[in-house]
């Protein structure tokens, strides 16, 4: 069930576009933000409020890889494989990722901590290797590298060691939410 | 050789860039003064012409032409900023909306104007969080200020921007795939004609133009278009960001006229190979571009000079490899690429990438068969010039280029049936 918050807020997307269904990527980012997924009751109310049918609405969620069809764990961590990442280590990182995890590529930790992916290239490619975890962007990664970053997410502190933005971002993600949404998105810093 | 002062980073060192205020103190939002109080619209398209600006998302088409393509209906009309910046090796657009998202904003608004259009829509991929929130920050202090939204600066001209959120498909990068996403569908690419200028967005007249060339018109606004079409190579001049990753010393984005060498990129921004390696080959525009080879690395890196030498500046994403590369598993890496980001519309794309990506796989793991290398070739030809979209076409350029240039990669692989590279993908330091 969306709150009424998040419903308010997808209307509030409507005006912006001339058709209702324009609005449904606003509209998806919103759901996915309360509920963490995508799920069948998400596609019915995104539905209900453009006017679409909910197997449309899912249609258009699963053409895309950042909507997630399925629970995610609190921090999602993405690796680049592509090819400017794989020339400096990637497979590596990701190897490394798995065994400090203990988990495959699409799976969950025990206990819903963390998810594990690869993604395509998120055009970071001068602080290659790079993953991101949430909303946030890790660069230049060796494996003690990411042992800190784990380190830091699993005692709830903010990971800032390698990442892009620096301090900047987590500052900035406090103040703009994503989607035009209030409150926390989840980002890591 | 002189330094050449760049413009479009000029400021993107400044940490307070992202601020209104920074952006003003450093002439921010003076083009746009110019342009609305100074010169009729036609005259900014006139100027953008003149300037022979060329579109930086990778087709070079000059786009004070693509503007003149805008129908004279009275109808609506839409500006898309094309921010779905997903080219593998390419990190431009990125910079500019990070550290100076006002220089874009700006961009917008003088081609809005100059286009007669009132609506903007900066179409950003979803994985770019940080960008988003600065240009989102950067819209409300330039709303507040009057520079977007209604009679701005006073003037009769109203311009509102809205940011729209990608969420993961490459293919949104492609114009009409984006007006599919941007209107609520699957994001296929359509046919043209009719073109987006014509047809657009809700059907109405549309202009899609990359972030980087955006940015530029604020500059010829301001300078000028002899100015502008005055910096590097004649054919396409102006200054380029070039994006430099792989094996290289110092990997970065570095602001270079036009037509800069390659040699000049590696060697001099790029502070040589690591390891002082040789180069053993050259992806000179993102991950869509055939590769080139050390011999080719006294090429000047614009859009004529690259195409003679058989691929395309593209986005000018430059990634080096060095002589321990496997090519095999390079061209398997952006093969597979592509191939997951297929958008399914048509065969020879949705097919013929998945065939490439277990072929390439099975050479690769050593289990490549004699009539493999030629049966990838067949494939490559069965593919390019015959898919819906660019997409299917320039998954096959890396790949045959590869094969083409570095033929020895694959047959070693074939006969040893195993990958021979003397070292594996190394670890960053």
């Amino acid at each position: 069930m969306l709150s009424e918050e998040t419903r308010e807020r997808i209307l509030g997307y409507l005006p912006r576009y001339r058709t209702k269904r324009a609005a449904i990527l606003p509209a998806l980012w919103a759901a996915q933000d309360e509920v963490g997924w995508l799920n069948t009751e998400a596609y019915e109310e995104v539905g209900e409020l453009l006017d679409m049918h909910p197997t449309d609405v899912a249609a258009i969620a699963s053409f895309y890889y950042m909507f997630h069809k399925q629970p995610m764990g609190q921090y999602v961590i993405e690796v680049c494989n592509n090819l400017s990442c794989e020339l400096q280590g990637a497979s590596e990182m990701l190897e490394h990722l798995r065994q400090e995890l203990g988990i495959q590529d699409g799976q969950t930790t025990e206990g819903g901590q963390f998810t594990l992916r690869h993604q395509e290239c998120p055009c970071y490619c001068e602080f290659a290797p790079v993953m991101q975890v949430n909303t946030e962007t890790y660069g230049n990664l060796t494996p003690e590298r990411i042992n800190r970053i784990l380190t830091d997410l699993r005692a709830g502190r903010p990971a800032l060691d390698g990442v892009v933005h620096g301090p900047d971002s987590a500052a900035l993600a406090a103040k703009v939410p994503l989607n035009g949404q209030g409150g926390d998105d989840g980002g890591a810093g | 050789m002189a330094t050449f002062e760049p413009v479009l980073l000029k400021y993107a060192d400044d940490p307070d860039q992202h601020w209104i205020d920074t952006y003003l103190r450093h002439g921010g939002y003076q083009a746009l003064e110019k342009a609305l109080r100074e010169h009729t619209p036609e005259d900014v398209v006139g100027m953008v012409r003149s300037a022979n600006l060329r579109g930086r998302g990778g087709a070079y088409f000059p786009t004070g032409v693509k503007w003149g393509f805008l129908p004279d209906d009275g109808n609506p009309r839409f500006l898309c900023a094309n921010a779905d910046e997903s080219e593998p090796g390419t990190f431009a657009n990125r910079a500019i909306m990070d550290n100076d998202p006002h220089q874009l904003i700006e961009g917008c608004l003088i081609s809005a104007y100059a286009c007669q259009i009132n609506t903007v829509y900066i179409y950003i991929r979803g994985e770019f969080s940080f960008s988003y929130r600065r240009l989102e920050q950067a819209l409300a202090e330039a709303r507040e200020r009057g520079y977007v939204g209604r009679n701005i600066l006073g003037s009769g001209f109203d311009c509102e921007v809205w940011v729209h959120r990608g969420a993961g498909a490459y293919i949104c990068g492609e114009e009409t795939a984006l007006l599919e996403s941007l209107e609520g569908n699957r994001p296929q690419p359509r046919l043209r004609p009719p073109f987006p200028a014509v047809k657009g967005v809700f059907s109405l007249p549309t202009v899609i133009n990359n972030v980087e060339t955006i940015s530029c018109v604020t500059h010829i606004v301001n300078y000028g278009a002899d100015w502008f079409a005055g910096i590097g190579a004649p054919d396409a001049p102006g200054p380029k960001l070039y994006c430099l990753s792989g094996h290289v010393n110092r990997p970065g984005l570095y602001e270079l006229p036009m037509g800069t060498p390659l040699r000049e990129l590696i060697y001099e921004h790029g502070q040589g190979m690591r390891e002082d390696r040789a180069v053993k080959a050259i992806i000179p525009g993102g991950a869509s571009a055939q590769l080139l080879t050390a011999d080719d690395l006294d090429v000047t890196l614009d859009p004529g000079a690259i195409m003679a030498k058989g691929s395309i500046l593209g986005t000018g994403g430059v990634m080096v490899m060095d002589e321990t590369t496997c090519i095999v598993r390079a061209n398997l890496n952006t093969v597979r690429f592509f191939a997951n980001e297929s958008c399914g519309k048509c065969t020879p794309c949705r097919e013929g990438t998945r065939w490439m990506v277990d072929v390439l796989a099975r050479i690769e793991g050593g289990g490549g068969r004699t009539e493999d290398v030629e049966l990838l070739l067949d494939v490559c030809d069965k593919i390019n010039g015959k898919s819906f979209c660019l997409l299917g076409d320039v998954a096959t350029w890396g790949l045959s280029s590869g094969i083409q240039k570095f033929r020895e990669d694959y047959d070693r692989h074939v006969t040893e049936k195993r990958c021979f590279a003397a070292v594996q993908p190394t670890m960053a330091a």
